[in-house]
């Protein structure tokens, strides 16, 4: 799980382009909307389209991705749990 | 044209055509160190072979970090600029944002397309698309400085920054009072690789004045200036636009100064009143063949000068060159790397642009001491 976290901070950097963000300044269990770190309705977007495109997995109800884009060990546990991680 | 040489001034104030405006505060990131507010000149950087990269400041000090890490350089350039000519102007709102420019946000577009070629199609974001459009730059501005009014982008190839004017002037009519206007370009690899393939490009040689090229290419640039007009005089007003005209594929030489001679009568104006003649030859001969011929009767009466030497050629160097004009008129001093003729003005108060675009595109801009 530590290691699909870690790689996850890595590709929400890149993506997002928060080139002013370390991945050891990424708390796992901070919101990453609003608060921590402060992500958008585009950013949700960018999120949907980095799990597709590196992962295979593609979130069919609108709804689950407020579950899901909770935090980043939410992200990564809802990968793992798809079998794709 | 024909309209202005023969009808009555007063039809053409009635029609906003002589309206002037005041310029307060400006804003250029350009291939020299315009954006320092001191620099006037004094160092010049070269260019990089055939092309001109523009001297970016450090955007932090202007955009906040949750936007800069969207926006393409087009956008922070000209988020930048406007920044500093509002601070310049030192006003908190404006009453119109008019941005102006030939090929908009194109890092954003290549990003964009680039990404649908790669990955056949799939996994399209929305970042890059939202940020590629043309207006982005004036909405980007209007968010940040909470303008919910006029917002208007032109893209109108080499008369992109002139339309910006022409539209500012004629909402001081409708009863605008301040408004900010600027030109924007920007470049990338890919373009700078497409354009020397197409061999639009050149080396220009340091022992050959841009204004007597006999070989075609231009040097490509980029960059971005910003105005923030006034209707009315200020005591913060650096220099008045007294009259903007565009001419689309002027046939000869003569015609330009035809043309030219009847847009300063209609100001009470003649050549012999010009102070300085900024003209914007862009080193291909093929574009400046009309200028070279028209340059023997600008210097029996006014002063010649250039500008693209130091700026480069893009959609919206018009923009560059008011500001350079600004810039000459608030000093009263011509730079010697921007001279033609050996001699130097007495004194500045009335400077003219007679901008070019690939030939094509023709515009005078008249600015005046005030």
């Amino acid at each position: 799980m530590d290691a699909l976290i870690e790689k996850l901070k890595g590709q929400i950097i890149e993506q997002l382009n928060l080139a002013e963000v370390k991945p050891e300044e990424i708390n796992p269990d901070s919101p990453l909307f609003g608060e921590g770190l402060g992500l958008d309705s585009i950013d949700a977007l960018e999120l949907i389209v980095l799990l597709e495109k590196h992962y295979g997995i593609k979130i069919q109800d609108p709804k689950d991705g407020k579950t899901i884009f909770q935090s980043l060990r939410t992200m990564a546990e809802y990968i793992k749990a798809q079998g794709k991680s | 044209m024909v309209l202005e040489e023969t009808v009555h001034p007063y039809y053409l104030r009635k029609h906003n055509i002589l309206s002037k405006a005041y310029i307060n505060g400006t804003g250029c990131i350009s291939p020299q160190n315009t954006i320092d507010s001191d620099w006037f000149f004094d160092s010049i950087n070269p260019a990089k072979g055939d092309y001109f990269d523009a001297i970016e400041p450090s955007y932090k000090e202007f955009i906040a970090p949750n936007l800069l890490r969207r926006m393409g350089r087009a956008i922070k350039m000209g988020v930048a600029a406007a920044n500093i000519a509002i601070q310049q102007a030192e006003t908190q709102k404006v009453d119109a944002i008019i941005t102006g420019t030939g090929l908009g946000c194109f890092e954003d577009s290549e990003r964009f397309l680039l990404a649908m070629l790669n990955n056949d199609e799939q996994f399209l974001t929305p970042t890059s698309f939202i940020q590629s459009t043309h207006n982005t730059v004036g909405s980007q501005i209007a968010l940040i400085m909470k303008c919910h009014d006029y917002n208007f982008t032109y893209v109108h190839r080499g008369f992109s920054f002139e339309s910006t004017l022409q539209d500012a002037l004629m909402l001081f009519e409708e009863g605008k009072e301040t408004i900010l206007i600027g030109g924007i370009e920007e470049h990338t690899p890919n373009f700078i690789i497409l354009n020397r393939k197409a061999l639009k490009f050149q080396e220009v040689l340091t022992d050959r004045p841009i204004w007597k090229s006999s070989t075609p290419g231009i040097q490509m640039s980029e960059g971005t200036a910003f105005f923030v007009l006034n209707k009315t005089k200020t005591s913060k007003s650096l220099a008045s636009v007294d009259g903007i005209q565009t001419l689309y594929k002027p046939k000869t030489a003569a015609d330009i100064l035809n043309k030219l001679v009847a847009f300063l009568k209609l100001r009470d104006l003649s050549l012999s009143d010009i102070d300085v003649t900024l003209m914007g030859f862009s080193s291909d001969v093929n574009f400046d063949s009309k200028l070279q011929e028209l340059l023997p009767a600008i210097e029996e009466e006014t002063v010649a000068a250039c500008y693209k030497n130091v700026c480069g050629e893009y959609h919206t160097a018009s923009a560059f060159a008011m500001w350079v004009a600004t810039k000459i008129i608030e000093k009263q001093k011509l730079p010697k790397v921007l001279m033609i003729s050996d001699k130097e003005p007495d004194s500045i108060k009335n400077v003219l642009i007679i901008n070019q675009y690939l030939g094509i595109n023709y515009s005078f801009t008249l600015l005046s001491q005030c």
